[in-house]
């Protein structure tokens, strides 16, 4: 007897409450993908701690889906969040992100994201056609010397619209927060090192003590750590400069003894600031898994491969 | 270096502010933040009844008061340079570019016209980043010999500039703290250089920990292996508790150094090649023409 295949028809008996428990739980299951880094930060979508600078960074490795997490994060706990991608477009978020729950098209008609595609304006810088309200945004790459303040203002534009009440149709949404994938290349396009930390002490500034919100920022580095080339105008004084402006950074890179399938690589948690709830430790070590779907953590020599 | 009595230790005496007129630096890296002993600074100036000004560039008025008790906020004045430095709003209440002895020190007449109060700088390396070296520390010593300034302490993070500029601030200061993460999770290291009126530099390594109420405990000296080993060491004495006898008496040492080696070229072996005794063969050598004949080394090995 030959398989019949058949369209399948909803039950229209199927309530509405029904329908969304199932929506919760595919959602939760989505959630659970990324449960293990929550709990290692100790945040959740309903509780995070307010006005932290964040630092994503990682040396010979790839942290982006580090910003994939932070951004469907902050959506899902209802942030209004400004993302500056500098290094893809808005569809490869955007398919990265519908896998992790999130749908960014939906989030940006409903205003809670405003999104800065770099690689789309800068086309636009070079090759002005009309005028774009992104274009000033990106002026520094016609003048990379005279700093990056034109991009803080698109920034404390975006956030500030927010909290500025807004009209009847405005939802309400929570803290702002800021975004930034990634700041590397802004020295690749001729900033300098001092220009793009003033820019994030401003971001900082406004988005964290004024306005209580979060931001994370993605810097990356190639090559070895140099000890004492302290004032080599690049990547690493960059990520030290950041360092310190920050109170939690997450470094990604390669295992020390090097190429594993099972293990892609450890993340080092560094805390700066001292916790209210007393003692823990500032440095903490995990090795992690990238899935289609998520990431898993575990503690160093406990992967699944070698138990 | 002896140790002195563990309550009584460079650290603490830092900390007791008694150095008058000076400049305290202390240095941290991306490891270590040197501002949780900065804040234990001001918390100690603030509980001896000095009136502190903070020039905040590096964090808020809120995440630097964090920690420090209430009631002394009357005698605490913050300059807030941190919410907008660079002038790009039009409302800046200080911008790094007015770093200048005039400017602070009138700004600090402002608040306490009579007693010379002290200056926290959080932090130099802000400073730095955009007013050039020797305009900073032209500022730093005028400050220093002004007189509205009691003491200066600044906060300067090391790894952020050439060895140049950290060696010039370096060389401004009276004293010098650099902070280093601990061993343990919360104990931290401090290498502290002083130097005196008289030009006399001390240095000394502490390892502390800071307490919530933001009182330094110094803990003790380093004590890892990677140090200088302890001269008090006592030697360990090989030839003790043997079942067979190894020392030597008198006359056997002295029998054991008259001994010639019998591979070395020493002078004695030479005079006695070179003149053979009686009785021994003599070698005569008579060159033909075609012989290379050196009279003074015939076989190129003398050691004349």
């Amino acid at each position: 007897m030959t398989r019949r295949w058949r369209c399948r028809q909803t039950k229209p008996t199927k309530s509405l409450e029904e329908n969304e428990n199932l929506q919760r739980s595919s959602e939760l299951v989505r959630l659970a993908m990324f449960t293990e880094l929550n709990s290692i930060l100790n945040t959740s979508p309903e509780s995070f701690t307010p006005g932290e600078f964040i630092l994503l960074s990682d040396r010979q490795s790839d942290a982006s889906f580090l910003i994939h997490h932070f951004l469907s994060f902050y959506l899902k706990a209802r942030c209004k969040v400004c993302f500056v991608a500098l290094v893809q477009s808005f569809s490869h978020y955007h398919a990265v992100s519908q896998r992790l729950g999130v749908s960014l098209t939906q989030a940006k008609e409903k205003g809670q994201l405003i999104f800065l595609e770099g690689l789309k304006e800068s086309l636009s810088v070079f090759l002005p056609q009309e005028e774009n309200a992104g274009h000033q945004a990106m002026s520094f790459l016609r003048d990379p010397a005279a700093g990056l303040r034109s991009l803080y203002e698109f920034v404390q534009s975006s956030v500030v619209e927010s909290s500025g009440g807004g009209g009847a149709s405005a939802e309400q949404w929570g803290p702002p927060v800021l975004l930034m994938d990634d700041v590397s290349v802004l020295l690749s396009l001729g900033v300098r090192v001092g220009a793009v930390l003033d820019f994030s002490h401003y971001c900082r500034t406004t988005v964290c003590s004024q306005l209580q919100g979060n931001v994370v920022m993605l810097v990356r580095c190639d090559g070895e750590a140099e000890e004492d080339d302290a004032d080599d105008e690049g990547s690493e004084q960059l990520m030290r400069g950041l360092t310190h402006q920050s109170c939690l950074t997450l470094h990604v890179q390669g295992l020390p003894t090097g190429y594993c399938r099972d293990i892609h690589g450890q993340v080092e948690f560094c805390w700066k600031k001292r916790q209210s709830d007393g003692q823990h430790a500032p440095k903490k070590v995990f090795q992690f898994k990238v899935h289609d779907k998520g990431v898993s953590f575990f503690a160093r020599g406990t992967s699944r491969a070698v138990l | 270096m002896l140790g002195n009595a563990p309550s009584f230790t460079m650290l603490s005496e830092l900390l007791q502010g008694t150095d008058v007129g000076g400049f305290l630096l202390i240095q941290d890296s991306c490891s270590y933040s040197g501002r949780h002993l900065l804040k234990s600074f001001i918390d100690a100036a603030l509980n001896r009844e000095e009136v502190v000004h903070v020039l905040g560039l590096d964090v808020s008025e809120e995440e630097l008061k964090e920690g420090l008790k209430s009631f002394v906020f009357q005698r605490l004045h913050f300059h807030d340079a941190y919410a907008d430095p660079l002038g790009w709003t039009d409302n800046s209440p200080f911008t790094v570019h007015q770093f200048s002895s005039s400017r602070l020190t009138e700004l600090l007449k402002q608040t306490a016209p009579s007693k010379p109060a002290t200056l926290v700088i959080d932090s130099l390396s802000w400073v730095l980043r955009h007013i050039s070296p020797t305009a900073v520390c032209h500022t730093l010593q005028q400050l220093k010999k002004g007189g509205a300034v009691r003491t200066i302490i600044g906060l300067l993070h090391e790894d952020m500039h050439s060895r140049g500029i950290v060696g010039s601030v370096c060389r401004l200061a009276t004293s010098v703290i650099t902070v280093e993460p601990g061993t343990k999770g919360e104990e931290a290291l401090a290498k502290i250089t002083k130097r005196s009126k008289s030009g006399k530099v001390t240095q000394d390594e502490q390892i502390f920990s800071i307490r919530k109420d933001l009182t330094v405990t110094v803990l003790s000296k380093p004590t890892n292996p990677g140090h200088k080993r302890s001269t008090t060491e006592e030697q360990v004495d090989p030839t003790a508790n043997l079942t067979f006898n190894l020392r030597l008496t008198d006359a056997e040492r002295e029998a054991k150094e008259k001994l010639a080696l019998p591979f070395v070229f020493s002078k004695e072996k030479k005079t006695a090649l070179l003149h053979s005794g009686p009785g021994s063969g003599k070698i005569l050598y008579e060159p033909d023409a075609s012989d290379d004949y050196d009279q003074e080394d015939p076989d190129d090995d003398l050691d004349v």
